[in-house]
């Protein structure tokens, strides 16, 4: 309830500062410190709220929907913390957060600026009145209580002190398809449970648990910075209407500057920690699979980055007088990453890609769905109009004239290439709306020659002067980084094995790249290293793409079945399994793998499985072995222990109901009664059996038996009976206990003793990755160039 | 200034038909009645749910993995999909797979479960009712 009232709170202070700011915008005198004041109380009432969430997770009150569906007792700390964000209120929440906080400081940034504050903070606010909304208690509030929608919840959740009260009949649901028991929790349960003086918090004792693929460092740290990159493009979005509110256009630029490098930064490393996530736990082997929610992170990216290059260009050209060059593109930039990633959101949390990802989306229900068009719609309408608008006066002020070996035009060309990659993105990614989608493959072979025009751009341009430079001049700069280009080139062939021509340009435009902005570093280095950004920047990204060509073009993969104490050759390596261990309190299992490279010493690769809890499925974790020029990947498929193959009853499978029978290996089997479990152990998820009652009757003699199936601690077994007289042996494999419908498997007992030596057998799946160490290098060292180039143009910001 | 847009527009143009291209190339559109992907050669990307009263096969010579989906006619296909048994397989709800139709069976490479964290909600709901 606190929680509720201080997101309305936080909503009507946001409102309210917005409107201030609005007068204060129209010259009002008297409202900028209300403004200002509600705006920090609206952020200090965020933080509480989301300092109470956290608390509501870590205290484990199940009371509240949100933390029942992703958490449990068991989760120690460091992963209650990932429940904040697992689920879609906790995300909003975390993106209301970040957003809040960012924009204390970018109040009293635009504060010291002149009359910037109220134009900028106009737009500020009205986003964070929508994420505010959001999180209302009208849509997505991780504060709802659980029985405001009408749960089942299962009985193993419920406090079992409570299963002999009499009203708990009432609320009792039980699924004939699973054979599991669910308690209804609704208003009326509430209201009973509030009359016979029961708290909620002593009903429901455990939550649902949280998703185990969540369950990692990666996850941790993961979403904290990708919405922290999601919120940051609020900020260019808001410089670009305030620029366009004031119809002046060049100052903004200056003042956008440090946000959209800082944000694109920030961005650029949570995009890639998912798929440093996806590498490490996820065990398909790769980190970059174009899903939608990659995608709909990285086509923001790819916008701001464009942008960033124009911006640069219309800040150079701004020193000859007037605005500048690429105004327009600027604009609509920056507002078009905002309005992106608004969309990606929509994309992700409206349910409109229900089939298309392995991410499982809630259909948040209609009102979420239509409240995301009206969010998207709104910011996309009000950025365009603004543009619309002031057209005409644009299209007078701004300079357009062009020389072609100018680096203004190579900046540019970069932009519309990066522009082109965000299009491709987009378009395929919303094609599940229209019922349609892509393999992978489009993206792809788009990408190919789009990356290899990017590098050389890269390349070039830097070497070409402002306004005008001649061919000579070009020739004469590129001088060593061609020479060393060659070089590569010709290792490249000779040792890489490199024949595929589109690779070899790839590579080739990387490695040019790599090669000029390296020596322009080493010139910087030695002069005034805060102009170092860019290059290094640049450096990380030529880095990145050999990478990439490296661990996706190069990689080789095979599926290998490992019997215990045999070893294999695989991929110029001998694996080989030496047996298990469990883990954490025998909850997983550590398959551990030998593998030996040549004749080195033998390294240990220990790939995980287990039964998740949580979703009741088997969960398998790769391991790697990494190393600077190739990763050793191994994914676990399956482990048999061959113990099943010995003693599962062989024979035929009849499916009998009560009162049936069948002739079978002579003799004849009748389903004589059905044994029924115990009912309230069973609802209360303790042990209990259940089964059938044959007669056999074979040669006049007639022998009644119990074919069972037990359910303990340890799960369900099926417990066969042989009956020695007639000569079988028959296990049940299946029974349905409202419908009483049994399988049964029978068979020869003479022809089962047979003696079998059971073999331990792993499967994995082996991939070499080489070279992917200089994806996550390159983009360690790409995102500290953006840092650097962020404090460079945090001081310029001022003149 | 003429020129500069002439060469924008050209490359513009050859970039756009590229686009149109390949995504006509590698379209693969979703389909829930089966007795269109029965009919169709294409690539499909069909979904419907596991028919669990009729179990799964899992092949471990050829690595593959059979079991019957239905659509929401209950018609119903057989399916080999080439690799291992999901992790979620059993829990999920709907699945998605992508292949071709051959020989009387879909031939699936690629295979998707969706399990909705709120399944619980509609499998008890179709239970109680």
């Amino acid at each position: 309830m606190a929680g509720s009232i201080l997101i309305t709170l936080a909503l009507a202070l946001s409102v309210f500062s917005m409107i201030m700011y609005y007068y204060t915008y129209r010259g009002a005198q008297n409202t900028l410190s209300l403004a200002r004041m509600s705006y920090h109380a609206m952020a200090m009432l965020v933080i509480i709220a989301s300092a109470l969430l956290m608390y509501l997770i870590i205290t484990h009150q199940y009371q509240y929907e949100y933390v029942y569906s992703y958490s449990n007792d068991d989760l120690p700390f460091g992963f209650l913390l990932s429940t904040f964000w697992a689920g879609q209120q906790g995300s909003f929440m975390l993106w209301l957060l970040v957003t809040a906080l960012i924009g204390v400081f970018l109040q009293s940034y635009t504060g010291k600026r002149d009359d910037l504050e109220p134009r900028v903070m106009i737009f500020f606010t009205l986003a964070t009145t929508f994420l505010l909304a959001m999180v209302s208690p009208l849509l997505k509030n991780p504060f709802a209580y659980i029985w405001s929608e009408p749960m089942f919840i299962e009985t193993a959740k419920i406090n079992p002190a409570y299963f002999s009260a009499p009203f708990m009949q009432n609320f009792m649901f039980s699924d004939p398809n699973s054979g599991q028991n669910f308690v209804k929790m609704s208003k009326e349960l509430y209201s009973t449970l509030v009359e016979a003086g029961i708290p909620i918090g002593q009903f429901i004792i455990h939550g649902k648990g949280l998703n185990p693929l969540l369950q990692n460092f990666w996850m941790q740290i993961h979403p904290p910075i990708l919405f922290t990159g999601f919120a940051m493009t609020t900020v260019p979005f808001a410089f670009a209407m305030a620029a366009l509110l004031k119809n002046d256009y060049k100052d903004w630029v200056r003042q956008s500057f440090p946000w959209i490098l800082a944000g694109s930064g920030i961005l650029g490393l949570g995009i890639m920690l998912g798929g440093y996530w996806a590498y490490g736990v996820l065990g398909w082997g790769g980190y970059w699979a174009w899903d939608p929610v990659e995608n709909a992170s990285l086509v923001p990216w790819l916008i701001s980055v464009a942008g960033i290059h124009t911006m640069l260009v219309q800040r150079k050209t701004q020193s000859q007088g007037g605005f500048g060059k690429f105004v327009k593109t600027n604009l609509l930039l920056s507002i078009l990453a905002y309005v992106m990633v608004l969309y990606s959101t929509f994309l992700t949390r409206s349910g409109v890609l229900g089939d298309a990802s392995v991410h499982s989306f809630v259909d948040p229900g209609a009102y979420v769905y239509l409240f995301l068009i009206i969010f998207v719609g709104t910011f996309l309408l009000l950025g365009v109009g603004m543009i619309a608008y002031r057209w005409k006066f644009l299209e007078a002020h701004v300079v357009s004239e062009e020389n072609l070996l100018a680096r203004e035009l190579a900046l540019f060309t970069a932009a519309v290439a990066l522009g082109a990659s965000a299009l491709i993105v987009a378009v395929g990614t919303s094609a599940p709306i229209f019922k349609q989608s892509v393999e992978t493959k489009f993206y792809n072979e788009m990408h190919v020659p789009l990356a290899i025009i990017i590098g050389l751009l890269n390349g070039f341009s830097l070497l070409l002067r402002w306004r005008a430079s001649s061919g000579e001049d070009i020739l004469k700069k590129s001088k060593y980084s061609l020479m060393a280009t060659g070089i590569f080139a010709l290792l490249l062939i000779l040792f890489g094995k490199v024949y595929d021509i589109m690779m070899i340009l790839l590579s080739l435009s990387s490695a040019f790249t790599f090669f000029v902005n390296a020596e322009i570093a080493y010139k910087i280095f030695k002069g005034n290293r805060k102009m170092l950004g860019a290059y290094v920047a640049h450096i990380g990204f030529a880095l990145f793409l050999l990478g990439v060509v490296g661990s996706s073009a190069y990689s080789k993969q095979s599926e290998v079945d490992l019997t215990k104490g045999k070893p294999v050759n695989v991929l110029g390596h001998t694996l080989e399994f030496t047996g298990y261990t469990p883990i954490e309190n025998n909850t997983k299992f550590e398959f551990n793998v030998s593998v030996k490279d040549g004749n080195s010493n033998p390294s240990i690769v220990k790939p995980v499985m287990f039964m998740s809890q949580f979703n009741n499925s088997l969960m398998r974790e790769p391991d790697i072995l990494e190393g600077f020029t190739k990763d050793f990947y191994i994914s676990p498929l399956s482990y048999d222990d061959g113990s099943q193959a010995a003693s599962k009853p062989k024979g035929n499978t009849v499916t009998l109901m009560p009162d049936e029978k069948t002739s079978i290996e002579g003799a004849q089997v009748t389903y004589a009664d059905f044994i029924k479990p115990d009912m309230s152990v069973m609802m209360s998820g303790g042990n209990f059996q259940m089964g059938a009652k044959l007669i056999v009757t074979k040669n006049g003699k007639s022998e009644t038996i119990e074919a069972l199936m037990k359910k303990d601690g340890q799960g369900v077994i099926f417990v066969p009976v042989e009956v020695k007289d007639a000569d079988l042996r028959v296990g049940l494999t299946k029974i349905d206990p409202t419908t009483k419908k049994a399988d049964f498997v029978i068979g020869k007992l003479s022809a089962s003793t047979e003696v079998f030596q059971p073999q331990e057998v792993l499967a994995i799946n082996v991939s070499t990755k080489p070279f992917i160490s200089l994806v996550w290098i390159g983009v360690a060292i790409a995102v500290s160039g953006f840092f650097i180039s962020t404090l460079r143009r945090l001081k310029e910001s001022w003149t | 200034m003429k020129n500069k847009y002439i060469f924008g527009g050209v490359i513009a143009v050859v970039f756009l038909g590229m686009m149109v291209y390949l995504f006509t190339k590698t379209n693969i559109q979703y389909e829930s009645d089966f007795a269109k992907v029965m009919s169709s050669e294409h690539t499909i990307k069909a979904t419907g749910s596991w028919v669990k009263e009729k179990s799964y096969e899992v092949n471990k010579e050829n690595r593959t993995f059979a079991f019957i989906m239905k659509d929401a006619h209950g018609k119903e296909m057989e399916v080999i999909y080439s690799g291992i048994m999901p992790n979620n397989f059993e829990s999920a709800q709907s699945i998605v797979v992508t292949g071709k139709y051959v020989n009387g069976k879909f031939q699936a490479k690629d295979i998707l479960t969706k399990c909705p964290s709120k399944y619980q909600d509609k499998q008890s709901a179709a239970a109680s009712s």
